[in-house]
């Protein structure tokens, strides 16, 4: 079979988690965690926990990228490491650091001890021999901050490793990622390579598309789109979020989410907002869709002052759009 | 089944969606997880491994229906000449799966089907069931056959053996159908078929009648698989082919029906720069220490110097101010420059766009409000027709927005420095000259007719940071990655 090479051989699934015995278990497995998902995501999971490949999930704002990491955890019972990325973000917040503190008091320490260490010593070169004797921890394991991506390698019994909006880090950190990605493995040049445990982790990477993902790191991703939902799978989501709406309210503000998108928008509402907006006419004791409702509560939904002015003659018109289709 | 996966990705690679070898491996695998046997499984599967963006990923779902849908289709339909004169029952069976094979399968086998199951009832009048052994050549044997099954795998080895995959351009398709039956015994059949229609007895003339019409639906038959041939291998060949002819043409000389495809792949450059730079780079001076930063970040060490920062300088985007001339020689010129231009918004966002003849004119506004072939239209409507006067353009210019052109800002000029002999206001140049980062002559005509005629070049090019010659994609091409990557 192809890909001996990849270091991936090296770990053996011992067994498989009964979770992700077939697509359907895991979509099922998601849908109870109340993570309502199309075959497409329960695909990308189910793949990248039987060929350990990172996904790298882009979509629109909004539409549960980083939550589908959260509930693959909780899911599988791992722990979930999260690093959230921002330009500037290094290694040094990424991967690994020196304990540069406890590294001084060291050397203070071993101050006070050298001259025991060369009691008796005779000449330079005898000296610099018991030195070396002496064993350097200097750079060891003992002083290593271990940051999230560390933190994920050495984590016994696998995790899941959150990357968050990659796209907003510089282009060097997308380059530091790829040996972790694709080998599980970081190289620390004092030390030498750290390799990820018994179970690598389930890498999770999410991108809003602020700028083009290089291909390397795209080459070594399964590469997953959310788009918007359709109507039949918002209302599930919503149902599933938020049981104790009545379901014709329900249908009617999924449906007027839906014309709002279809809209030329600044900001189109997303998934978290249609949630957020059904909270809050389950809040105010809507039962039904009207447009009184609606423009008071329009500001849940719409982030723009541009937008919402842009909507507010439509309400009338697209509320009973959404009341009316069947 | 590997080689399927594999062919399945040399179309896809044809259809310009980028797989790398690495990532045909993990498509292997992942078809070896989730199995050939649920299709959708498969697709949903595949379209996570091997495209990597919104664009490939539509691509990637045509493709697939097409390429499986197409695969699909050969082994299920038997050749039914036989099958409809044997046995109904058989026939009845046949026929809705046949149905539903077409509907998968694309116009290339509707048409073929509806040519046989016409032809049909004649070979049905004509009830003599032929003997397969009654043709002497192997080809009119199997035609006789008329297992379809078979005569699919024979064409496809026939295909193999001529080299269909190098099919490159439409006009090669007549070669290879012809190769293809050239490959399978046409020349033997050919002359079976001559010999038995010449020949006295009226079965053999029959025999010979038959004989040529399953050679025509053969002939039908093995078109309509080049055809297939060439979309999963060739068109994007030929459109290569296209391609490179394009980008080295001379922009005026260009076809108005090519327009379409230089815009097309003007766009395609353009993305391709916005891929290599649109991260927002800091150069890093090596070697020169930011002293205020390190000692700040290394109190907390009790000023032991562990933690060392370095010098850096985030790198601005330009501010591109291009200036087109977009009288009738150079406008064709503009229009391409333009739509390079706006098409690389997400590198160069600060683009601001003036167009002149006689009067210059800034259409900024114009592009940003409207698509960028109805804006470009418009500029040219607007500014476009008189007789150049750069003189004119250039004070225009420097009264409109000589103060916000800085250091920053990059120049560019298009146009062939014909000025009629007119006045050229050098000193209003030289002030632009001067003010800005960079002032960039790009001259559409080619260098050997610079400073003829009324061409002023020698005179303004003292005032020009960098002349060019651009009269070609590549050339155009070539100047807009060196603008984007001195300034990232």
């Amino acid at each position: 079979m192809p890909r001996e090479s990849s270091a991936l051989t090296a770990y053996h699934m011992t067994e498989t988690h009964p979770i992700a015995a077939s697509v359907a278990e895991v979509r099922k497995q998601l849908e109870d965690h109340r993570y309502i998902c199309s075959d497409q995501i329960a695909t990308a999971v189910y793949l990248a926990y039987h060929l350990r490949k990172p996904i790298l999930i882009e979509g629109p704002p909004g539409v549960g990228k980083t939550e589908l990491a959260k509930t693959a955890a909780e899911m599988f019972d791992l722990p979930l490491i999260r690093l959230q990325c921002y330009e500037g973000l290094d290694e040094a917040k990424a991967l690994y650091e020196w304990k540069y503190g406890k590294q001084l008091l060291y050397t203070q320490v071993l101050k006070q001890t050298l001259d025991e260490v060369l009691q008796g010593a005779k000449g330079f070169a005898e000296s610099v021999q018991r030195l070396h004797e002496f064993g350097d921890i200097f750079f060891s394991e003992e002083f290593l901050e271990a940051r999230p991506l560390l933190k994920a390698l050495k984590e016994e019994n696998g995790c899941v490793l959150l990357i968050d909006e990659v796209d907003k880090s510089d282009q060097e950190f997308e380059s530091l990622l790829l040996e972790i990605l694709s080998d599980y493995q970081v190289s620390i040049p004092e030390i030498g390579t750290v390799k990820a445990k018994r179970t690598p982790p389930i890498v999770f990477l999410t991108s809003n598309n602020t700028r083009e993902i290089s291909d390397a790191l795209k080459r070594r991703c399964l590469h997953l789109y959310i788009p918007f939902p359709d109507v039949e799978l918002e209302q599930r989501i919503v149902h599933a979020r938020i049981p104790e709406i009545p379901d014709r309210l329900r249908t009617q503000l999924v449906r007027f989410i839906h014309e709002l998108r279809e809209l030329d928008l600044k900001k189109a509402p997303s998934i978290s907002e249609t949630i957020d907006w059904a909270r809050t006419l389950l809040l105010l004791h809507a039962d039904r869709l009207e447009p009184d409702i609606v423009r008071n509560t329009i500001n849940v939904i719409l982030k723009f002052q541009e937008d919402i002015e842009s909507v507010e003659p439509e309400i009338a018109r697209l509320t009973q759009k959404a009341v009316d289709a069947r | 089944m590997h080689r399927v996966l594999t062919n399945f990705i040399q179309a896809l690679r044809n259809a310009d969606v980028r797989i790398s070898t690495a990532e045909t491996l993990d498509a292997l695998r992942t078809a070896e997880l989730v199995g050939y046997a649920d299709k959708a499984l498969l697709k949903s599967s595949l379209s996570l491994v091997l495209p990597k963006t919104l664009d490939d990923k539509a691509i990637f779902d045509t493709c697939f229906d097409q390429f499986f849908a197409a695969r699909e289709n050969k082994p299920i339909e038997a050749f039914d000449a036989e099958g409809t004169q044997g046995s109904q029952g058989n026939a009845n069976e046949e026929g809705p799966k046949q149905g539903s094979g077409t509907g998968a399968g694309g116009r290339a086998h509707g048409t073929e089907e509806s040519t046989i199951t016409e032809q049909q009832p004649s070979a049905a009048v004509a009830n003599t069931p032929p003997d397969p052994s009654s043709a002497s050549s192997p080809l009119g044997q199997m035609l006789l056959r008329g297992n379809r099954v078979e005569i699919g795998v024979e064409i496809n080895n026939a295909g193999r053996q001529v080299g269909i995959e190098r099919i490159e351009i439409f006009t090669q398709k007549g070669v290879y159908s012809r190769r293809i039956l050239e490959a399978m015994g046409l020349l033997d059949l050919q002359s079976e078929i001559s010999e038995l229609e010449a020949s006295a007895d009226p079965t053999d003339r029959r025999r010979g009648h038959e004989l040529g019409r399953r050679r025509d639906w053969l002939r039908e038959e093995v078109r309509a698989y080049v055809e297939q041939q060439f979309l999963l291998h060739a068109d994007v060949a030929g459109r290569r082919v296209r391609d490179d002819l394009l980008r080295t043409v001379r922009l005026s000389a260009l076809d108005q029906r090519h327009r379409r495809h230089v815009e097309d792949l003007v766009r395609r450059m353009a993305r391709r720069l916005i891929a290599n730079h649109s991260h927002r780079r800091r150069t890093f001076k090596r070697g020169q220490l930011h002293v205020p930063r390190t000692l700040r970040r290394n109190m907390k060490y009790d000023d032991a110097i562990f933690d060392l920062h370095w010098k850096s300088e985030k790198v601005a985007r330009p501010k591109v101010f291009a200036i087109c001339d977009v009288s009738g020689s150079v406008s064709e010129y503009a229009r391409f420059m333009l739509t390079f231009l706006y098409s690389l918004e997400e590198v160069l966002p600060k683009v601001r766009a003036f167009a002149f003849s006689s009067h210059l004119g800034e259409v900024t506004e114009s592009f940003e409000d409207n698509p960028l072939e109805r804006a470009i239209a418009l500029a040219l409507a607007e500014h476009g027709g008189g007789a150049t006067d750069y003189g004119q353009a250039f004070v225009t210019f420097a009264a409109l927005c000589l103060d916000d052109v800085d250091r920053r800002s990059t120049v560019i000029l298009l146009g062939d420095a014909r000025n009629n002999n007119g006045d050229l206001q050098l000193d209003v140049l030289k002030k632009i000259y001067e003010r800005c980062g960079r002032l960039i002559w790009l001259n559409p005509e080619p260098r050997s007719m610079w400073n003829t005629g009324d061409s002023e070049m020698r005179h303004v090019s003292v005032y020009c940071h960098q002349v060019e010659e651009c009269s070609t994609l590549a050339h155009l091409e070539r100047f807009v990655a060196h603008l984007v990557r001195t300034h990232r």
